[in-house]
């Protein structure tokens, strides 16, 4: 079966010194893969090397059967991957919740076009997905952290991507709102039957949720289910 | 002399048409430094701006004219730059803020230039705008607001979080470096009307007041907009009619409106949610 997601042999460099060495890992369609490693495992620049906002010193990323590292337009291919990350940098940002959703289509609607009725609706079924509607025209910056992560999961949906990266999505979150949360992704991931590729430094935690989990260290990720 | 008699004064004609244009379309700019940390980049703007005065001085030419086209030049090198050099745009302003000033010593002393005719480039007269500078001015806020209108979703996202505005899949970079380049060209704009020392006036102040009570980015666009225009047109009138430096009543006006807003920000908050 042809991969959604097929990393072979990256090596990676941030600063000098080498993350990644000679890292292997793939994902089929609608498989939910789980990457764990401690802190500094270099996890986060794995996640950046699939949507294609890192380029590895070496090896081959295919991504939709395409070649990321030789795309003529990265922008094209990475519309097709939504990407959460583990938290956003501007709290004071005047966004409503509704807004931060619909940036999730700002790429497929086009450079100075602007959002359509469908783009709105798309946002809405998102919102609706994740429980947050009512919150729609509330300011991002006022909502707990669970809700904060909420905002981002649908924006990934909205995205109407068919690969979903996940960086760390609860690591700031408490117990309660972790556990919802990743029942939120698992039912994202099922539902929307996307491929999910969800780094995390707790492989106890994932391992529930994952098809298949690899184990990064030392700059070298193995399977580890 | 008389307000009615003042408005008369074609110089005072001037000013008003270039506080209207300027003070609607300036302070977008500020929400840009805001959201995005950007005031090293605007004081290296500042002292870029001189290095190009001095250059324009030691070789006999306009120094305004080559102070703008400096901070032309360096807004259009410093994005790129900053990303080739891995060195934040924080970083390498403040390099460029200390290096532009030693170059601008250097000619200052080697053409036996007069230091203070060169400084005039950081305090600009509204009142004394000739015919090109308004026509600069108005070019300049036209340009301002017509990237703000196009681009309005692709600035959101960019000011919002530059890593999700890349993975949504938008150009983030080339959004990014169109910021620091309109950034940079009213920031030279500016020292033309009111003198790089009070460029906060018309950029940055009506841009502080509107964060404090907007609820969105066209809340605060808007918002700031309008705070620029009053602090704009109610600074240069105030200036005319008590007589004093029509750059500080605009600041004296834009420092007001944020009093305002401080002490009236949960009233202001509200009424600006049911708006």
């Amino acid at each position: 079966m042809h991969h959604s997601v097929e990393l072979l042999d990256i090596h990676v460099s941030v600063e000098g010194s080498l993350v990644l060495r000679g890292v292997s890992v793939e994902a089929k369609p609608c498989e939910f893969v789980a990457i764990s490693g401690a802190n500094g495992a270099g996890k986060t620049t794995l996640l950046k090397v699939i949507n294609g906002t890192l380029t590895p010193d070496s090896g081959r990323v295919t991504v939709l059967h395409q070649d990321l590292m030789n795309h003529p337009n990265p922008n094209l291919l990475r519309r097709e991957i939504a990407f959460v990350p583990q938290k956003t940098n501007h709290h004071r940002f005047p966004l409503r919740v509704g807004e931060a959703v619909l940036m999730g289509r700002y790429g497929k609607i086009g450079l100075i076009r602007r959002p359509t009725g469908e783009d709105r609706a798309k946002a809405d079924d998102a919102m609706r997905l994740v429980g947050i509607l009512p919150f729609a025209r509330k300011l991002v910056s006022e909502l707990s952290g669970g809700e904060q992560q909420k905002v981002s999961l649908a924006r990934a949906l909205a995205q109407g991507a068919s690969i979903l990266l996940l960086d760390e999505p609860t690591t700031y979150l408490d117990a309660p709102s972790r556990l919802e949360i990743m029942e939120t992704i698992h039912a994202m991931h099922h539902e929307r039957e996307l491929t999910t590729v969800m780094v995390s430094h707790e492989p106890d935690w994932v391992e529930q949720y994952a098809d298949k989990v690899y184990l990064l260290k030392d700059g070298v990720a193995r399977l580890a289910t | 002399m008389s307000l009615p008699a003042g408005l008369h004064l074609p110089f005072f004609q001037h000013a008003l048409i270039a506080v209207l244009f300027a003070g609607c379309a300036f302070p977008l700019i500020g929400v840009f430094i805001i959201s995005l940390n950007l005031v090293p980049l605007r004081f290296a703007m500042m002292h870029i701006a001189l290095l190009g005065g001095a250059v324009g001085l030691f070789l006999g030419l306009d120094p305004m004219l080559f102070g703008l086209v400096f901070c032309a030049l360096a807004s259009t090198a410093l994005g790129p730059l900053s990303e080739k050099t891995k060195m934040g745009l924080g970083t390498l302003s403040g390099f460029f803020m200390t290096l532009t000033l030693a170059l601008a010593f250097i000619l200052f002393s080697r053409g036996k230039i007069n230091v203070l005719q060169a400084f005039a480039i950081l305090w600009g007269n509204i009142l004394s705008l000739n015919f090109w500078d308004l026509a600069l001015a108005i070019g300049t806020s036209l340009f301002i607001i017509l990237v703000v209108f196009l681009l309005f979703k692709e600035i959101q996202a960019v000011l919002y979080d530059r890593e999700i505005a890349l993975s949504v899949g938008l150009p983030e970079r080339k959004i990014y470096y169109l910021i620091v380049f309109v950034l940079g060209i009213t920031v030279a704009v500016s020292m033309r009307l009111i003198g790089a020392l009070l460029v906060d006036a018309l950029v940055l102040l009506p841009a502080i007041a509107a964060q404090m009570i907007a609820r969105s980015l066209k809340q605060m666009f808007l918002l700031s907009s309008l705070f620029g225009l009053i602090s704009g047109v109610g600074g240069l009138f105030l200036s005319l009619a008590v007589d004093i430096p029509s750059s500080s009543a605009i600041i004296l006006f834009a420092s007001l409106i944020i009093a305002i807003c401080i002490l009236f920000q949960r009233r202001l908050i509200s009424h600006v949610k049911n708006a």
